[in-house]
């Protein structure tokens, strides 16, 4: 799937849902508050993904999971003729 | 756990930008790689439409593997800048690019990489993104080599300035002032409650249209200022030879009759007549659109300085005339190729802001679209809990503004580096701010399809204070580009120079009733109070009042040039 270059369609599109739905702004407000308490000098790229991937993955909307997996599943049957 | 490691990047604020000084191991790289260090990388800086984001790949359709494991499906990968190995980055797991780190030798050192994905710097030992001003440079130059500009387009031109000189007045200058003029009348309790300037227009016969925005005009200040300086002397004005109408003459004269102390309501006939000379489509006594009217207005005055061949025909920059001035903003408009990349660029000068209402997203449609299903708890998360609660705002519409719009299939453009109409994505934002922005709300649809129009009474939030910074053209193209020092356009945005982008609320221009019967009113905000202009009669209301109505045109000015709230008559 990676290499037919699917992967990278599918990415983009996951993306424009994310934004759409204010997901992205959510995961940026909470960066910025995690930010603010330890301090900008005291956080890394590392902590900040380690923090936020647990919040993130629990928050994303139901009809964006499915849309994802229905057009997986269809690639994958198309593929596989 | 990932270790933190403490470090402290001394800020160093130059421009207004943050530049953050580089790590050890990123100061370590620049000298030991000469000037120009990242010479090499830039050859594999690919844009990968559609999104438009910058990679790194060798070839465009590198499939980039770690060097140690061979997985490809992880989210960061990087690229070794010393020797180009890719490894994966998943801490707590397993991070094969900070062993990688550790081969260094006297020759080079192993510690920077880049993310194959998002163009970032890493610093392997530090285990923190860093930021490089030439690596960024290269990115930003990767997205925009394409835009052919030879010349800055001339309304971009930067305006020459005066020296500021202080000024006080000689004995001979003291007594011209005090023989020629007539002192504000201080004792202000005669006149009732209200404020110079304010006064009655008397309808003339469905004349409101006119009325409302007349009001807001003469109480935007850079315009005020303009005519009760006599800038524009209606006795001397050239353009008005004889029989030629001037549309700036007549409008010095209701300045003067409106600021003049007298409270009976002005009737303004004789303006009238010679909008109705200039705009003769529109000359009738049915009911006008307020907007129309304002532009058809502006346009006036500026088609009356045209004639005079000294000035300068270009409006963005505001020097034709004092209409452009005070209302004149450039727009900029990005349309880029989705096969390939490609961004054209185009600026145009704009005389107010058009907002299309958004698209219902009340209560009733709960289930359908993923929004409202995520968002509409409410909760205080800090986000903008009345978007997600389904009211529209003024905001909300600037967002949708300069939202990235997917051109459809049967409007594709021609891309100049593909040789073919693609299909495209645009994006509208904001290159220079005007004096006085006015915001006109969409509310007539007019659909030449089912050949009906209709009015969308739709709420409308708007603040009292407004900050256009995110819908300026360098917000916009910042967050395109991602986390990343922006030299801006090879103009540098010199905050000393730059004017500031908070605004604040002067007039309200409201429309109640339907499509073809309907009225009229403005609000005006004078020493931070209300006044409710309807026609002849001009009461002081409440703010609430002001905020629950239906906003058709709303007027925001600099804040440098507002005066808030200052209890006194004299200095409103």
């Amino acid at each position: 799937m990676i290499e037919s270059g699917e992967k990278e369609k599918l990415m983009e599109l996951l993306r424009e849902r994310l934004v759409e739905c204010g997901w992205k702004d959510e995961m940026k407000a909470l960066c910025r508050a995690y930010i603010k308490k330890k301090g900008t000098n005291n956080v890394t790229v590392d902590d900040l993904v380690h923090v936020i991937t647990p919040k993130g993955r629990a928050s994303i909307p139901d009809s964006i999971k499915t849309e994802l997996l229905l057009r997986i599943r269809a690639f994958l049957a198309s593929a596989a003729l | 756990m990932s270790s933190k490691i403490n470090h402290h990047h001394q800020n160093d604020k130059t421009n207004g930008q943050i530049f953050p000084q580089p790590c050890p191991h990123l100061a370590d790289f620049h000298a030991r790689n000469g000037t120009k260090p990242f010479r090499a990388i830039q050859d594999c800086l690919h844009i990968k439409p559609p999104g438009g984001r910058a990679a790194i790949r060798r070839d465009s359709s590198e499939v980039p593997r770690c060097g140690v494991c061979g997985d490809s499906s992880c989210p960061r990968l990087y690229a070794c800048m010393a020797c180009a190995a890719v490894s994966c980055h998943v801490p707590p797991h397993s991070s094969h690019v900070a062993i990688h780190a550790t081969k260094t030798s006297s020759a080079c050192s192993h510690e920077i990489a880049v993310d194959v994905d998002r163009a970032e710097l890493f610093c392997c030992a530090c285990r923190d993104q860093v930021y490089d001003r030439d690596f960024d440079a290269a990115v930003v130059l990767a997205h925009t080599t394409s835009i052919i500009q030879s010349s800055k387009p001339e309304n971009l031109r930067k305006r020459r300035r005066i020296d500021y000189r202080p000024w006080s007045p000689d004995l001979r200058e003291r007594s011209l002032m005090v023989n020629n003029a007539s002192p504000i009348d201080s004792m202000s309790s005669s006149n009732g409650d209200l404020p110079r300037g304010l006064r009655g227009l008397n309808n003339l016969g469905n004349t409101c249209f006119m009325n409302s925005v007349l009001q807001a005009l003469f109480h935007t200040p850079p315009l005020r200022n303009y005519f009760l300086s006599d800038r524009h002397n209606r006795y001397y004005c050239q353009s008005k030879n004889g029989v030629r109408l001037c549309l700036a003459c007549d409008l010095d004269t209701m300045f003067s009759a409106i600021f003049c102390g007298d409270r009976m309501p002005y009737s303004p006939a004789k303006f009238l007549y010679s909008w109705w000379r200039h705009a003769s489509n529109l000359a009738s006594y049915e009911q006008q659109d307020a907007h129309e009217f304002f532009i058809s207005m502006l346009d006036g005055i500026h088609e009356k300085v045209e004639k005079d061949q000294h000035k300068p025909r270009s409006q963005g920059n505001g020097d034709c005339c004092i209409a452009h001035r005070v209302f004149s903003g450039i727009l900029r408009s990005d349309v880029m190729c989705m096969a390939c990349g490609f961004t054209s660029t185009t600026f145009d000068p704009c005389v107010d802001f058009s907002l299309d209402l958004e698209p219902n997203q009340g209560s009733s449609m709960k289930t359908s679209s993923t929004k409202s299903n995520h968002s509409c708890n409410c909760e205080a998360d800090g986000m903008n809990s009345s978007q997600n609660c389904g009211i529209s705002t003024l905001m909300g519409c600037l967002d949708r503004f300069t939202r990235p719009e997917r051109l459809g299939s049967d409007q594709k453009f021609f891309c100049q580096q593909c040789q073919v109409r693609q299909e495209s994505l645009k994006q509208m934002s904001i290159r220079k701010l005007p004096l006085v922005s006015c915001f006109h709300i969409k509310r007539f649809e007019h659909s030449s399809v089912r050949k009906m129009s209709r009015k969308v009474d739709r709420y409308l939030q708007f603040p009292l204070s407004l900050d256009m910074a995110p819908y300026l053209s360098s917000s916009i193209l910042r967050s395109r580009f991602g986390n990343r020092f922006f030299p801006f356009d090879g103009d540098e945005s010199n905050t000393l120079n730059e004017p500031s982008s908070e605004f604040e609320l002067f007039a309200v221009v409201t429309h109640t009733g339907k499509l073809d019967a309907g009225h009229y009113v403005t609000y005006l905000r004078l020493s931070n109070k209300w006044y409710k202009c309807d026609d002849a009669w001009i009461t002081e209301v409440n703010e609430n009042t002001v905020r629950a109505a239906q906003g058709y045109m709303m007027f925001y000015v600099q804040k440098m040039l507002y005066y808030k709230a200052s209890e006194k008559q004299g200095t409103s």
